[in-house]
């Protein structure tokens, strides 16, 4: 069953830009080993059925490259790099993620916290159906 | 802090955690966090200071005063008297002497400790009495004691309280939550267990503490019976898991779903869902009809004779041998089957119950699905279309596939930098452009407005033509290949004018191109309803007319129109998708390889849907040929879609598409094809010759036939009662349709409603991260302050006496005292060496602020005073405003129906209260000369000009608090930015 689980696991995540990021926010100790009991975590947070609050943590962890429990400018910019292939100018990338901290910060620290993401995702009513894994 | 929870039903743990971890992590603290009651200022001297130590050494001395204070403010008008209860600024008497270091006290723990403590006290308030459902609550406090965000736990635990307090206050919780959990039905408890946002451990967890504790409950009244029932519902329980797994695996076309939702993402994916719902539709209609209407009339009649040969052109026009059939209406007979032995079987009421009951299921689903899907995911406020969404909320986790995603970062790549260089375009437009593109709109509406009414009309003389073609033919195959002349017409339309229509997005500009998208399909919608409401309008009125088993023509008609739009779809596929990708690769690169026009798809499939809709009265069985259609279409869209498309390159919001797409299917298309049948059946005399209803005036008088039979029945007579006093009744209807509007009305008015309060918590949640914003900010200024080196301070105490206005004298006895708690607290340095005794006075203000900001937030009301960007230059003059501006907040409550204070001041025309900043701001100015004489640049005679500086900062500030609550912006100093950006960088290694 765990092999079945984790072949499928290497199909489904082996493309995925966050793949890293995924297993390390899965993990109990932060660095990506993970134990049965993680992977089933991941499974059932990544599934359909899973509620959209556990899906935003767990998405708002995978974005949170400095696990500072903020989305902070320079994890926007990571993020954005993984998802354009690196393609914009530097300007570019301070561009759209100042514009996409503007948009989105509610109380203006100039960091997303989880509050701030979280709303953002009940307005997004996609993120329940594209953060989430077929298996 | 932790009221932010109570404010208004916004309960948020993660936010909550969040913001005071950021504070709290800086290893300096971890020192003193081993003793949570223990002396935060180990190098305090003097008399005062060891009695102040003392103080901190009592068993929970501050910190329960703190609780208490913190503890006392509830939510609503009581926090006025708490601040005041904890502030240290008093109105009137001086306070006395040991009521200061208390206050200092308190203040250095609500920073450090108590607000991680009354974090975890306040739980019962945390509960808002909204959150009825258990449910809700103990997800909410689950999520609170979850270890999803592990560094929080690990950094709550490095706090001031012990590990023991957060073990406690963790199993408590626990504790509550299991309560919770063994309350509830068994089907809830797994629910809610799924629910809660823990690991999954925890949940293991929780699950044996439940089920133990359930166990345990049970045991004192356990006998047989109750054992027996547990077994069978958990046996039940676990074959319904099964069954549900089983029907997963078996689950239509779950392999391929997965592949195009992997390789083309959630958008291109919800096309093929829905047609497969659609398909659903299609195979329970077709079961429907033929259970009841279509094995009756075989069992009875079997064979119609069969006159005419089948020819293979039959297959596209529906004519000539299909005729025959029980395909169509007209093969139907209109005879009650059955013996006398057996019961009878009355097929004229198995033919209009069938359908309407079809109809009416059909109805229910889409109303159902149409508001669940309004519900989860069309969102009323939705400006996040910008970068933050296209950022973090666009990825699709589905794709898998690694040409795909490449191609989606391309398509990401170039979307966010459309959207970087129309941001610029937009924002500098000038009128005559904007003009120009309302006169663009204005014109490609008319155009395509046009376009549809032509088509429409067009149509209808098509359809006059065939009209009379029909009467003249003559059976030969000529003539019947001539019948197939309308519906490719109507299908060309359908195929050729959409294409015309997407050319106007060359000309046209959008600010949104979710709207661009909206405006295609209206326009769509607009085009195909225009045809099919000519064609219906055809068919009642004139096929109605003229021909004796019109239902029958009708029913050819539809057959030809679904059998050709479906040869349409798939040419559609090949010369759409095959040949212009052929094209796009080979010949001009510049086209590049198609998209997949999810909204046109989805469109056609609609389309296809309101024939067979329209259809099924006139054709029980055109239910069968859609099946095939849409099953064959599955496939072949699949196939086309891998070898020819790529994926739309407009991350689209597909969710909110979906939803408009059902909403497009039950309106114009459902109801409209609801309306027609309806108007089939109660006006348009059926044909006198063949179907099921010959010789009736209408259908529906089938019913009024069944009704008067019924009631020499007496079994059945509360069946005619219903029929006569509801069915036919006007009164009926008219009660009925007053009811419903009258809670329509209500409904709207408790959407709008929730509309504004909706607004208002936003609101809120914007003002709540100013204060944390500002707090934050002093915070850290004050621990950079504390770590400094402590520089001891002689009191200066020196008292002025002769004061008149009460204000006045309030005012210089917080002076007083600030000046006082400035010589025994002085245990704050500052950056500015230069003079002590001023930096450390601000500093004693700066904590007055805090005290009095932190109020405030908990009274959730913004009313704090911003500080002046010449703040980390502490200089005499700015360390007195912000005293002055303390004051000023402390009383401006209830100072401002004070009279002008009686003065000698020339600038009487100002208002009192910034009278009494003046003249504290004098007296001020002369305790600090005769405190450090060498340093008095201002005489006291002259008190306006030097003072005239900070009168002015003083109202700006206070103009500032008063007027701009709302729009108010923390001024954040660059100095203090690169303070905690220090912080931070300190805070994380």
């Amino acid at each position: 069953m765990f092999s079945v689980f984790f072949l499928s696991l290497l199909c489904v995540i082996q493309e995925n830009p966050f793949k890293n990021r995924i297993v390390e926010s899965f993990s109990e100790d932060g660095a990506g080993n993970l134990s049965f009991n993680d992977f089933v975590d991941m499974f059932s947070v990544l599934s359909e059925m899973a509620p959209r609050e556990l899906k935003a943590i767990y998405a708002f962890k995978i974005y949170d490259f400095n696990v500072d429990n903020f989305l902070c400018k320079e994890d926007l910019e990571k993020t954005l790099n993984k998802l354009t292939r690196e393609e914009l100018s530097p300007e570019e990338v301070t561009l759209v993620c100042e514009k996409a901290i503007e948009e989105a910060d509610l109380d203006g620290d100039n960091k997303l916290s989880f509050a701030d993401f979280e709303n953002m995702i009940t307005r997004a009513p996609d993120f329940l159906s594209t953060f989430h894994i077929r298996i | 802090m932790s009221y932010y929870n109570n404010s208004g039903g916004y309960n948020n743990p993660a936010y909550h955690d969040s913001d005071t971890l950021q504070i709290d992590r800086s290893p300096p603290r971890k020192s003193q966090h081993g003793n949570p009651h223990g002396n935060p200022y180990p190098r305090e001297d003097g008399a005062v200071l060891r009695e102040r130590s003392d103080l901190h050494q009592l068993p929970g001395g501050g910190q329960t005063i703190s609780d208490d204070a913190q503890g006392r403010v509830p939510w609503g008008g009581l926090q006025e008297e708490s601040w005041r209860g904890e502030d240290c600024l008093p109105v009137g008497l001086l306070p006395p002497q040991s009521e200061s270091p208390q206050w200092q006290h308190d203040f250095s723990h609500s920073g450090y400790q108590v607000d991680q403590k009354a974090h975890y006290d306040t739980t019962p308030l945390v509960r808002l009495p909204s959150t009825t459902s258990g449910h809700v609550s103990m997800r909410f406090r689950g999520s609170r004691k979850m270890s999803l965000f592990p560094v929080g736990e690990a950094a709550l635990c490095n706090l001031g309280l012990s590990e023991d307090d957060v073990k406690n206050e963790m199993d408590n919780e626990e504790e509550n939550l299991i309560k919770e959990l063994v309350a509830m039905s068994t089907r809830d408890r797994i629910k809610a267990i799924r629910d809660l946002p823990m690991t999954f451990a925890d949940k293991k967890h929780i699950r044996g503490q439940v089920l133990v504790f359930k166990s345990f409950k049970k045991s004192q009244k356990w006998n047989c019976f109750a054992d027996c029932s547990k077994t069978v519902t958990l046996s039940f329980r676990r074959c319904g898991a099964n069954m549900t797994l089983a029907g997963q695996t078996l689950e239509l076309w779950r392999g391929t779903m997965k592949e195009v939702g992997g390789k083309f993402g959630t958008g291109v994916l919800s096309y093929f869902k829905f047609l497969k719902w659609l398909l659903m539709f299609n195979i329970f209609s077709f079961l429907v009809n033929f259970g009841f209407i279509t094995i009756p009339q075989l069992v009875s009649d079997p064979v119609i004779s069969a006159e005419v040969n089948f020819k293979g052109l039959e297959l596209l026009t529906g004519a000539g041998y299909f005729n025959q059939t029980v395909l169509y209406y007209g093969g139907y007979s209109n005879e009650s089957q059955g013996t006398e032995n057996k019961p009878e079987y009355n097929m004229q009421l198995a033919y209009f119950f069938t359908i309407a009951a079809y109809m009416l299921l059909c109805g229910a689903a889409l109303i159902y699905s149409m508001a669940r899907s309004f519900r989860k995911r069309f969102v009323l406020d939705d400006k996040a279309s910008g970068g933050a969404w296209q950022l973090l909320c666009t990825w699709d986790f589905n794709v898998t596939n690694e040409r795909a995603v490449r191609q989606r970062k391309n398509n990401l790549s170039i979307q966010l930098k459309e959207s970087l260089s129309d941001n610029i375009r937009l924002a500098l437009l000038p009128l005559s452009d904007r003009l120009k593109h309302y006169a663009v709109f204005l014109g490609t509406w008319l155009l395509s407005t046009a376009v549809a009414v032509g088509c429409g009309a067009a149509i209808y003389f098509l359809c006059q033509y065939e009209k009379e073609a029909v009467n003249k033919s003559s059976g030969s195959l000529v003539d019947e290949a001539s019948t197939l002349l309308l519906p490719f017409v109507v299908s060309l339309v359908n195929l050729v004018v959409p294409l015309f229509y997407s050319l106007f997005r060359k000309i046209e500009v959008y600010s949104n191109p979710r709207m661009q998208v909206y405006v295609i399909i209206l326009r769509n919608v607009i085009l195909k309803m225009s045809i099919l409401g000519i064609l219906c309008y055809y068919w009642v009125t004139d096929v109605a007319e003229q021909f004796p088993c019109w239902e029958a023509v009708v029913g050819q008609g539809l057959y030809r129109l679904v059998v050709m739009d479906f040869l349409f779809l798939m040419l559609g596929s090949f010369f759409g998708e095959f040949l212009s990708n052929v094209i796009g690769t080979n010949c001009i690169q510049s086209l590049g390889v198609p998209e997949f026009d999810i909204a046109r798809n989805v469109l056609d499939l609609i389309y296809a849907q309101t024939l067979a809709w329209i259809g099924i009265y006139f054709s029980p069985l055109l239910p069968v040929i859609q099946i095939i259609k849409f099953f064959v279409l599955f496939y072949l869209k699949k196939v086309s879609l891998t070898r020819n498309c790529q994926p739309p390159r407009r991350a689209g919001r597909a969710a909110q598409m979906q939803t408009i797409f059902i909403a497009i299917l039950f309106f114009p298309s459902f109801v409209g094809a609801v309306s027609l049948l309806a108007y089939t059946v109660w006006t348009i005399p059926p044909s006198e010759s063949c179907g099921p209803f010959r010789g009736l005036n209408t259908t529906f008088s089938a019913v009024h036939i069944w009704i008067h039979d019924l009631e020499d029945v007496n079994s059945a007579r509360w069946t005619v009662w219903v029929f006569q006093h509801v069915i036919q009744s006007e009164i009926f209807y008219f009660l009925i349709t007053l009811i419903i509007i009258v809670f329509i009305y209500i409904f709207w008015q408790i959407t709008q409603g929730r509309k504004q309060l909706i607004a208002l918590l936003r609101q809120q949640i914007v003002n709540e991260g100013k204060d944390k914003a500002f707090l934050l900010e002093k915070l850290q200024d004050l621990q950079k302050s504390k770590h400094s080196k402590p520089k001891p301070k002689k009191e200066t105490g020196n008292r002025p006496e002769n004061e008149s206005s009460p204000g006045l004298l309030q005012a210089l006895l917080a002076r007083q005292q600030m000046e006082e708690e400035e010589g025994r607290s002085s245990t704050f340095g500052v950056s500015m060496p230069s003079d002590r005794s001023t930096s450390t006075t601000s500093s004693t203000m700066v904590h007055a602020m805090l005290l009095r900001q932190q109020a405030d937030s908990q009274a959730g009301s913004y009313r704090g005073v911003p500080f002046p960007a010449e703040y980390p230059a502490l200089s005499p003059t700015s360390a007195l405003i912000q005293a002055m501006q303390a004051r000023q907040m402390a009383e401006s409550e209830d100072e401002h129906h004070r009279t002008p204070v009686p003065s000698q001041n020339p600038v009487n025309a100002l208002p009192s209260t910034m009278i009494q900043v003046m003249q504290a701001r004098q007296r001020a100015q002369l305790e600090l000369d005769q405190d450090e004489p060498y340093r008095a640049p201002d005489s006291y005679d002259d008190p306006i000009l030097p003072t005239s500086n900070a009168m002015m900062q003083v109202m700006q500030a206070r103009q500032r608090a008063e007027e701009e609550e709302e729009s108010y912006r923390t001024p954040v100093s660059p100095w203090l930015a690169q303070q905690q950006l220090q912080d931070k960088y300190n805070d994380r290694y």
